[in-house]
């Protein structure tokens, strides 16, 4: 809702009052509003407004050729964007019966695995400014940074690679860039100590963090909680293992879980995750220099492409939790729907306001950074 | 997959077609009277306790609405898609928020973008497009050009900086006009010619629902 649309509520004879949190604050990425209705520094209420970051993508896309909708879909999470090319592109080629070659979907893994690493260290950042502590922000952009500067090297795209194609991905690795990704792998590792002394072990951002936001695992299963956020809670769930898709069936790597799913075990399951990428990532310098081939499936010329009647639902695990695409062909050079389902739409609505009924007013930034929730993925 | 127990299940129902899709996704296609039963037996029996999403598909020549349950079981690992449809010019339909919580965001939502009303959930209310009074935005009769044409007035973009730089014998070198991919967008439209012979519509505007 626009600030000039917004009446303040006079609540009569009570101690209630009603504040607006946001669309801009340290509590989100991006646009993303929280009404709240407080009595003393305690949130009795909270209501979500979202619809500042609309853009009407599913609307875009179904008037646009299936080529053309590679450069739309990206846009839909800033932070994480690759697992939005990746499920789309493996959507179409779902409807059109043909798979990637297996080098492409060992590129895809990479490109997959190296954004997530950028989105966690993102919101290690982010989380730990809601408390107050901006250094571990500072690290964690400039770390992603150096996987961006990776990105930009083998996609041509810091943020939005548009690398990927229904049939595989657009080019080959440059010359020495296994080198290059081996030596920030290491760089990284080295990284952990400092992350920990500073973060992850820092009894003021634990004593800030712990206890806040607890979600039970009944409540995650309740209200559809996926990703890192539900195996905070316990739940040893993952979309990479449990439906597998591209080549995750032969890698090895854990799940890591906490049990007390509060803001605390959030960001620790995070921190693991982090550490399991680094962990895929050297399985793949080690693979795919022995794996040659092609990187394209053959499609037709994009320009007078039609796709055949059919749907497909593709579920892909994104740093934020488990994301879908459904796309549905009437056989015509357009998609005839595409619904975008990410994880935020859960964790940004009502697992959110479900969190900050009873909690602090300084805590409710912290609340929403740590569900890692993406304002566009709820607005599209 | 206990493929047994979901076979039973899934033909318990009438007049149901299973189709196995691939390994771990089933579509099943039901009539709307007997999707909330299914869903409930999928959960209760089954444990689909995880409602992944629910989409809605305007079939405009049908004249209907589809309407998708995707939902998934962590103890079966499969992931059954529900498809039903119902009738576009009685767009309502039963919510199974009872069954789901997260139904309430999803239709709420299709509740916005396709102006289908879902009977006893808890929100029926706008959500993302709170200043939009037209016409649902996804149906498929709600032509996003044409309301651009009606709505906006297109301003001649001619700076000094610009004219300048025409004088010199240079400006810009390819006009929209001559896009290559612009021209052939144009002849390709599939939908535009069913949404063209629907011109005499009002496109966005004094729609109640």
């Amino acid at each position: 809702m626009r600030p000039e649309n917004y009446q303040a509520v006079q609540l009569g004879d009570s101690n209630e009052y009603e504040i607006f949190i946001g669309p801009n604050h340290p509590g989100i990425e991006g646009n993303y509003a929280l009404k709240l209705l407080l009595d003393g520094d305690t949130v009795v209420k909270g209501t979500t407004d979202a619809g500042y970051l609309h853009r009407g993508f599913e609307k875009l896309m179904e008037g646009r050729l299936w080529i053309q909708n590679l450069a739309i879909v990206p846009r839909i999470c800033v932070p994480d964007p690759a697992p939005m090319e990746v499920a789309y592109s493996l959507a179409v080629e779902e409807i059109m019966g043909i798979e990637a070659p297996i080098r492409a979907q060992w590129i895809r893994v990479l490109q997959l695995e190296l954004s997530r690493i950028a989105a966690h260290l993102f919101t290690f950042g982010g989380h730990a400014a809601t408390t107050g502590m901006y250094t571990p922000m500072y690290w964690g952009v400039a770390d992603r940074d150096l996987v961006l500067d990776l990105f930009e090297d083998f996609t041509g795209g810091r943020v939005y690679s548009i690398y990927n194609i229904p049939g595989g991905v657009r080019r080959e690795l440059p010359e020495g860039f296994l080198e290059k990704l081996s030596n920030l792998l290491d760089y990284l590792e080295s990284r952990q100590d400092d992350y920990d002394n500073l973060l992850f072990t820092n009894q003021i951002f634990v004593q800030r963090a712990k206890g806040v936001g607890i979600l039970s695992k009944e409540d995650a299963l309740e209200y559809s909680v996926t990703g890192p956020n539900l195996r905070a809670c316990g739940l040893d769930f993952d979309v990479r293992r449990d439906d597998p898709y591209l080549i995750y069936d032969q890698l090895e790597f854990d799940v890591p879980t906490q049990e007390h799913g509060d803001a605390w075990s959030r960001i620790l399951v995070r921190r693991d995750e982090l550490f399991q990428s680094i962990r895929i990532l050297r399985q793949v310098i080690t693979k795919l220099p022995s794996i040659s081939g092609p990187i394209r499936t053959p499609i037709p010329n994009p320009l007078s492409w039609n796709v055949p009647a059919g749907e497909a639902y593709v579920r892909v695990e994104s740093s934020k939790g488990e994301l879908a695409y459904f796309v549905v062909s009437d056989g015509g050079d357009k998609p005839y729907r595409v619904h975008v389902r990410g994880p935020s739409m859960m964790h940004a609505v009502q697992t959110l306001e479900y969190l900050v009924t009873g909690a602090r007013i300084e805590d409710v930034a912290q609340i929403m950074f740590s569900l890692d929730a993406c304002p566009p993925e709820v607005d599209r | 997959m206990n493929k047994q127990l979901i076979d039973y299940i899934l033909n318990a129902v009438n007049d149901i077609k299973v189709t196995h899709k691939r390994e771990r996704r089933i579509r099943v296609d039901v009539e709307a009277d007997s999707l909330t039963t299914l869903l409930e037996s999928l959960k209760g029996q089954a444990s689909f306790l995880h409602l992944s999403a629910i989409t809605c598909v305007d079939w405009i020549e049908e004249n209907q609405f589809e309407l998708i349950y995707h939902v998934w079981s962590y103890e079966e690992k499969c992931l059954v898609s529900v498809h039903t449809r119902i009738n576009r010019d009685r767009a309502k339909f039963v919510s199974v928020y009872d069954l789901y919580k997260p139904a309430d965001f999803f239709e709420r939502d299709i509740y916005e973008m396709f102006g289908v009303f879902f009977i006893g959930s808890p929100r029926m209310e706008k959500f993302i497009l709170t200043e939009w009074f037209g016409m649902p935005p996804m149906r498929k009769d709600f032509d996003s050009e044409a309301y651009v044409q009606e709505t906006f007035n297109w301003t001649e973009y001619n700076p000094d900086w610009l004219q300048e730089l025409t004088d010199q014998g240079g400006g810009i070198a390819i006009k929209p006009e001559d896009i290559r991919m612009a021209g052939q967008l144009h002849n390709m439209s599939t939908h535009r010619e069913r949404e063209s012979a629907k011109k005499d519509q009002v496109v966005g505007k004094g729609w109640k629902s």
